[in-house]
């Protein structure tokens, strides 16, 4: 056979060379797939993160707050409401996620069922290759709360909050000064270096100094220690010299003599002072250990480390001693509390000393479902005074609201308490309002105001209680939350 | 041919669905439906007795591959449905041509100096169909219509050595064997190794003048496989590699568009971005496909440029997965296959016929070894040559050349069983 020999040798050559190439396909296919396809620079990525169609975000009522649109098959996140922009938070291919966005990512990009394992799921998206579909979510927020908020601030910076009781469920939430998510990739630069810092989500991770905020506390220590409350005291109006710092009220008063009631009603540092020696170092560290500082719960069920930029700073262990006694009882120390923490306690206080775990999710539905699932959020309210301590402090709210210095709170026919605070932080001062509004016997809302830079507590009040008349209204007229 | 029907009508309807704009679908299928149903029946009415496995099988390449131009460059798809129909014709007409072969031998050298000339055209008056400054101008342009000589070079080279190797083969067999009947495998007489330097030049004068690597090197490779087995003297082999190596390094030294090609297979990661972008999304593809594939229209096999072309090979990985690569890579084992049978037969005929032998051979190494060298290239196992993936890759020369070299693995398959 002539060439017969040389012509088995070249197919099985030729042959060979094909098993090759079936060997490299099968390489890049299988065992090197994952490690070329993490690369930032595969398109592909781009692509699949574009089609995901993001659930839409929800107020209360069903108002949707954010929603994806879809142009040519590449999905635009669009924001309707402004007042909810410093909540909401972004999602930006380029930038990432921040705010609700973030929190809740896994929830609405459908990561969370692509990881149960979902079986339609990966019919959809393993075998159809159809774009993945995120769940919407139905927050416990309220628009027209968010809306008297934003209205309330005018442009002043700082944080608020308002919390339903006793469900715990965030009822508005902002910060302030915030940006338009919908323009996010094109002023990116301008608020990354924006001083006033728009992308730290002050109302969940700002720690304030509490300053004559704390005096609420303290109050529980003097109506656990039966403190006479209206006996007057002597230069109780007076200001009190705290090292470098002079500590005032909340006003200035005449040299009059006041009650604790009224130094409480005026945020008068002076008798609170007296008050922190009687109760002493134990005393003093164990009523802030009863109220959980430092161990309060952030929202349940969010990913609030992802807010933005790793969340809040962890709580300072807070250790009082002889020597930061007054510093640190005064507020004035080396602690601080998130406004969403101060909720926690002012809802603790009006909830008759148990604290709800406050959330903000109140159900998820599924892309292939019209069945809102309610979040699973219920968690145990935690004890923090007794109820004969809350129901004294609820008074005395109540007092400074009807007469003291957070009268600006009042509204008629509403039952409001509320009380104010300076702190003062460096070279900024702090304006603090805590108020509650109660709806029937069950049911209250609370809120935390601060301002940043400003001694203004009359506006801290005052936007305090436009908060709460519209919690009140949203209570008194909401269905319940699927 | 059944089989391949179903696989046509099955992937055109779901570019269909999931594409519902694309109008020219069905009248793609119709043309194909029709080439396959005339062409078969012709082809079993003219030719009784040749391979029946071999035009089934090219219907079905060129199908799936007009199915990918479709997917990926729909205006590009109506033009190679018009190159499918004439494809199908010029083979049949092949067919049709009792003495055909006895042409092609008989003038070798008018064919190839038409040829050579046509390839000395490009110089002259060569030209790009994209336009693209600065790209190789390999083509011929009439009108609207462009042509690539070195195309139907391979068929005339081909013809023209197995010519010359059928008269010299007895010659070149006995080179060397010393009086003990063994070869002294360091002895190369100019029979031998005059026809080795002057196929090599001639490739270094396609590589210099026309920037064509890849018909260079097919070329040489071809010449080298096709002078092996007519001599039977395997160090020509090592040879011959050993002249590959030392054109690629001057070659590497001379030409920007070597030293690219050659920088990029050796580490693509560095200019992902840049001049490796096409040969690091092609390998994308692949990872992306996976097994199973994304399916017909589901993957983003564009982000390779020019993925109906050079790197079809690719697309079809990143949409029909390994199990599509490895059928892809199965219809050219089978092709070599039956080619390389039909060789096999024809030099056990009684009827001595070394120039039909050594012609089967040289067309059907052809095939091989130009899928070896793109899907070698769009894998990263070897540099990148830009030559195209016969029967698959968009291109009217391309294609109308193999249908007839496929044409012409026919009539040598029916004259085998003949025989």
């Amino acid at each position: 056979m002539r060439f017969g020999r040389e012509i088995n040798r070249l197919l099985i050559g030729l042959l060979f060379g094909f098993a090759l190439i079936a060997a490299a396909a099968a390489y890049w296919a299988i065992t090197g797939a994952e490690t070329i396809l993490q690369r930032a620079d595969n398109p592909r990525r781009v692509l699949a993160e574009a089609a995901i169609r993001r659930g839409t975000i929800q107020d209360r009522d069903g108002t949707i707050l954010a929603e994806s649109v879809s142009d040519n098959g590449v999905m635009t996140r669009r924001y309707l409401h402004p007042e909810a922009y410093s909540v909401i938070g972004y999602y930006s291919q380029r930038h990432g996620t921040g705010g609700i966005e973030a929190a809740f990512d896994a929830i609405l990009s459908g990561s969370e069922r692509a990881a149960s394992g979902d079986l339609r799921r990966r019919l959809e998206e393993e075998v159809l290759h159809l774009p993945r579909r995120g769940s919407d979510i139905r927050l416990t927020l309220e628009l027209d709360v968010q809306r008297a908020l934003v209205d309330a601030f005018a442009g002043a910076h700082g944080a608020a909050i308002v919390m339903s009781v006793p469900d715990g469920g965030v009822l508005g939430m902002i910060s302030q000064p915030d940006f338009d998510p919908n323009l996010l990739d094109a002023h990116w630069d301008d608020l990354r270096a924006d001083p006033g810092r728009p992308f730290f989500n002050r109302a969940l991770q700002a720690r304030y100094q509490p300053g004559s905020a704390a005096q609420t506390m303290l109050m529980a220590g003097a109506l656990l220690t039966r403190q006479p409350l209206d006996t007057p005291i002597e230069n109780a109006a007076a200001p009190f010299q705290l090292g470098d710092l002079t500590l005032s009220c909340a006003f200035a008063l005449p040299d009059l003599e006041l009650t604790l009631r009224d130094a409480y009603a005026f945020a008068c540092p002076s008798p609170f002072a007296d008050l922190v020696i009687q109760l002493d170092v134990s005393g003093v560290q164990g009523l802030f250990d009863t109220f959980r500082i430092g161990a309060l719960p952030s929202l349940i069920g969010a990913d609030t480390a992802a807010v933005s930029g790793g969340g809040a700073a962890p709580a300072p262990q807070m250790i009082v001693t002889a020597d930061n006694l007054l510093a640190e009882a005064l507020g004035q120390g080396s602690w601080g509390l998130t406004s969403l923490e101060m909720a926690t306690i002012a809802a603790g206080i009006v909830n008759d000393g148990n604290a709800p775990q406050p959330t903000i999710l109140a159900a998820i539905r599924h892309p292939d479902s019209q069945t809102w699932i309610t979040a699973d959020t219920a968690r145990p309210t935690l004890a923090i005074a007794t109820i004969s301590t809350a129901r004294g402090l609820q008074d005395l709210m109540r007092s400074a609201a009807a007469f003291g210095a957070a009268g600006n709170a009042a509204r008629s026919f509403l039952d409001i308490g509320g009380h104010v605070g300076l702190a003062y932080t460096g070279e900024q001062t702090l304006a603090w309002f805590v108020g509650f509004v109660t709806v029937d016997i069950r049911r209250a809302a609370v809120v935390v105001i601060v301002l940043e830079d400003s001694r203004d507590l009359g506006l801290a009040a005052d936007i305090g209680g436009t908060a709460l008349a519209q919690a009140w209204e949203t209570l008194q007229s909401s269905a319940a939350i699927p | 041919m059944i089989a391949a029907g179903g696989f046509i009508t099955v992937n055109l309807i779901a570019l269909q669905l999931q594409n519902p704009a694309q109008d020219k679908v069905w009248l793609l299928f119709g043309v194909w439906t029709t080439c396959a149903l005339i062409g078969n029946a012709l082809s079993a009415r003219l030719l009784p007795h040749r391979d029946p496995m071999l035009f089934p099988l090219i219907l079905f390449m060129s199908g799936w591959g007009l199915i990918g131009i479709q997917r990926l460059a729909p205006n590009f798809a109506e033009r190679q449905m018009v190159w499918l129909i004439i494809s199908t014709l010029a083979l049949l007409v092949v067919l049709a041509l009792p003495n055909i072969l006895t042409l092609l031998r008989a003038f070798r050298y008018t064919l190839l100096v038409t040829g050579l000339a046509l390839l000395v055209g490009t110089i002259l008056l060569g030209t790009n169909p994209s336009g693209q400054a600065g790209a190789p101008e390999l083509w011929l342009g009439f009108g609207t219509v462009f042509f690539q000589p070195s195309e139907p070079l391979k068929i005339i080279l081909v013809a023209f050595l197995a010519s010359y190797l059928a008269e010299q083969y007895p010659a070149l067999r006995a080179e060397g064997i010393d009086t003990t009947g063994k070869r002294r495998i360091w002895t190369i007489s100019p029979r031998i190794g005059g026809p080795i330097l002057l196929m090599w030049g001639i490739s270094i004068i396609v590589l210099i003048w026309q920037r064509d690597l890849g018909t260079a090197i097919l070329f040489f490779l071809v010449f080298l496989l096709l002078l092996y087995v007519a001599s039977g003297f395997t160090p020509l082999l090592i040879g011959g590699a050993l002249l590959v190596a030392v054109a690629g390094v001057v070659a590497y030294q001379l030409f920007a568009v070597v030293r690219l090609r050659i920088d990029i297979w050796v580490n693509p990661w560095l200019e992902a971005d840049g001049r490796a972008y096409q040969i690091v999304q092609s390998l994308m593809a692949f990872a992306a496909g996976g097994i199973f594939g994304q399916g017909i229209a589901q993957g983003a096999p564009t982000f390779v440029p020019v993925a109906h072309s050079d790197f079809i090979f690719a697309a079809l990985a990143e949409e029909w997965g390994l199990l599509g690569v490895i059928t892809v890579i199965g219809c050219f084992a089978i092709l070599i296959a039956r080619g390389l049978r039909v060789a096999a037969r024809l030099s056990t005929a009684p009827r001595s016929r070394p120039f039909h032998t050594l012609f089967a051979v040289g067309l059907t190494t052809v095939f091989g070894v130009q899928a070896l060298l793109i899907m070698g290239g769009v894998l990263k196992l070897v540099p990148l040559t830009g030559v195209t993936l016969p029967f698959f890759s968009y291109g009217g020369s391309s294609l109308l050349i193999s249908f007839i070299a496929v044409g012409l693995l026919m009539r040598l398959s029916s004259e085998a069983e003949q025989d």
